[in-house]
């Protein structure tokens, strides 16, 4: 922990730098959330339309869909 | 004891007003069985962190010569002065006098310790004076309380005076001008017509004339500690549940420097609120952060008489409203009782 003036940090609710697949992940809910709707459904029809799958190459249920943002955003 | 009586309204004015809650720095900067030194209101504390978490303040000055207690050592419940190893409680109350056993300074409270609360990730102090040690009654902001609200916390400390930053919250026009490259703050009129609105616990400065497209309206809410509240619309990449809060607080640590704590919040539960926080950490936090550092940049900028010299204008009604609420507040603090 840091004890100098002026703490500026960017970043402070991160527990570590994202990996390529959370930036690719984030950046593609952004556009799905713009061009397809904001309810579950459209959530995760939007991300299967445009092949970006969990870590196992599955395409996203509603179910997966839901523990994943558990995992990365809780 | 705790804050001295005998300060002037000028000092108070530009240190921090007393016998109320202030923030003070991020939970997180001290860890338990840590200490930590830290300069509120203008003056020097220790914060102390029991291995179980229990977090007290105590004022960072040996009750002996005067010494930081700060360079001192943790001894599990209470601080050794480096100095001569006088050792005090954390309730300010001296338990040894190594050098002299059985010394009179003995079992006397004799170190200022301030009551202290941690709320959403960051420590609040009372900063009583004299007259005033028992704490005001603390009612925190709803959004940081209300299960249906999710919010974290950003903090950061800027070079300049802590009004300013407080000012800048009661000036809603800027966001249209200063944030107009942002991604949150591009829409919207760049004119506007402003009322205050008294409320029981102080008062909103808002646009009459538009809500929900830019930094429209904000509320000063004192309620034993200050803060703001305000809203400012996200973009439709953001996902559902709508614009996004901010619960503003200040610390004035002395008169040129200033810690901000903003909590941004959302009412968002569920998978909604996860994605919301993976998004939040992975892209839009730093977006966050870029339009905080332009209001950095700017005050920093700003001369330190620049309230001296002004031409202000309608939209300033906020601003002039705050000023002359905390300027009485500093004169009454100051003048005997
Ligand atoms: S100054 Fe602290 S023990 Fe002497
Ligand atoms: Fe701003």
């Amino acid at each position: 922990m840091t004890t100098t003036w002026p703490y500026l940090d960017v970043h402070q609710s991160r527990t570590h730098e994202p990996t390529p697949y959370e930036y690719k992940l984030a950046a593609t809910l952004e556009e799905v959330f713009t061009k397809e709707g904001h309810e579950l459904a459209d959530v995760v029809r939007g991300l299967n339309a445009r092949q970006v799958h969990a870590p196992d190459g599955a395409p996203w249920t509603e179910e997966s869909f839901r523990a994943e943002m558990n995992r990365l955003g809780a | 004891m705790t804050l001295p009586v005998h300060d002037t309204a000028d000092h108070i004015y530009a240190t921090g007003l007393r016998n109320q809650w202030h923030p003070v720095v991020p939970s997180s900067f001290v860890t338990p069985g840590a200490m930590r030194k830290v300069t509120a209101l203008g003056e020097q504390w220790l914060l102390f962190r029991r291995s179980d978490g229990t977090l007290s303040m105590l004022a960072d000055r040996c009750p002996h010569r005067g010494a930081p207690l700060s360079l001192g050592k943790h001894l599990g419940d209470r601080v050794a002065c480096w100095y001569h190893g006088v050792e005090v409680e954390t309730d300010g109350t001296v338990s040894s006098v190594p050098g002299l056993p059985g010394c009179n300074l003995e079992g006397k409270k004799l170190v200022t310790s301030l009551p202290v609360r941690e709320v959403g990730g960051a420590v609040l102090a009372y900063f009583g004076d004299e007259r005033h040690p028992e704490p005001a009654e603390l009612t925190l902001p709803e959004p940081l309380t209300d299960p249906e609200v999710d919010a974290i916390l950003c903090y950061a400390e800027w070079n300049g005076p802590w009004r300013f930053a407080v000012e800048n919250l009661l000036d809603p026009m800027h966001g249209a001008f200063l944030h107009h490259e942002s991604h949150t703050m591009y829409n919207g009129d760049t004119t506007a017509k402003f009322r205050i609105r008294e409320t029981d616990r102080g008062y909103f400065f808002e646009k009459t004339d538009q809500r929900g497209v830019n930094f429209d309206w904000v509320e000063l809410c004192r309620t034993g500690v200050d803060w703001v509240d305000l809203t400012i619309p996200y973009p439709p990449s953001a996902g559902p549940g709508g614009p996004f809060g901010i619960v503003g607080m200040v610390c004035p640590v002395d008169e040129d420097r200033t810690g901000v704590f903003f909590w941004r919040y959302r009412r968002v539960r569920g998978w909604q609120r996860d994605t919301w926080r993976f998004l939040y950490k992975t892209l839009i936090e730093e977006r966050h952060w870029q339009v905080l550092e332009q209001d950095r940049v700017m005050l920093e900028a700003m001369p330190a008489d620049a309230d001296q010299r002004e031409n202000l204008y309608q939209h300033d009604l906020g601003v002039v409203r705050l000023r002359r609420m905390y300027r009485a507040e500093a004169v009454a603090q100051a003048s005997p009782a």
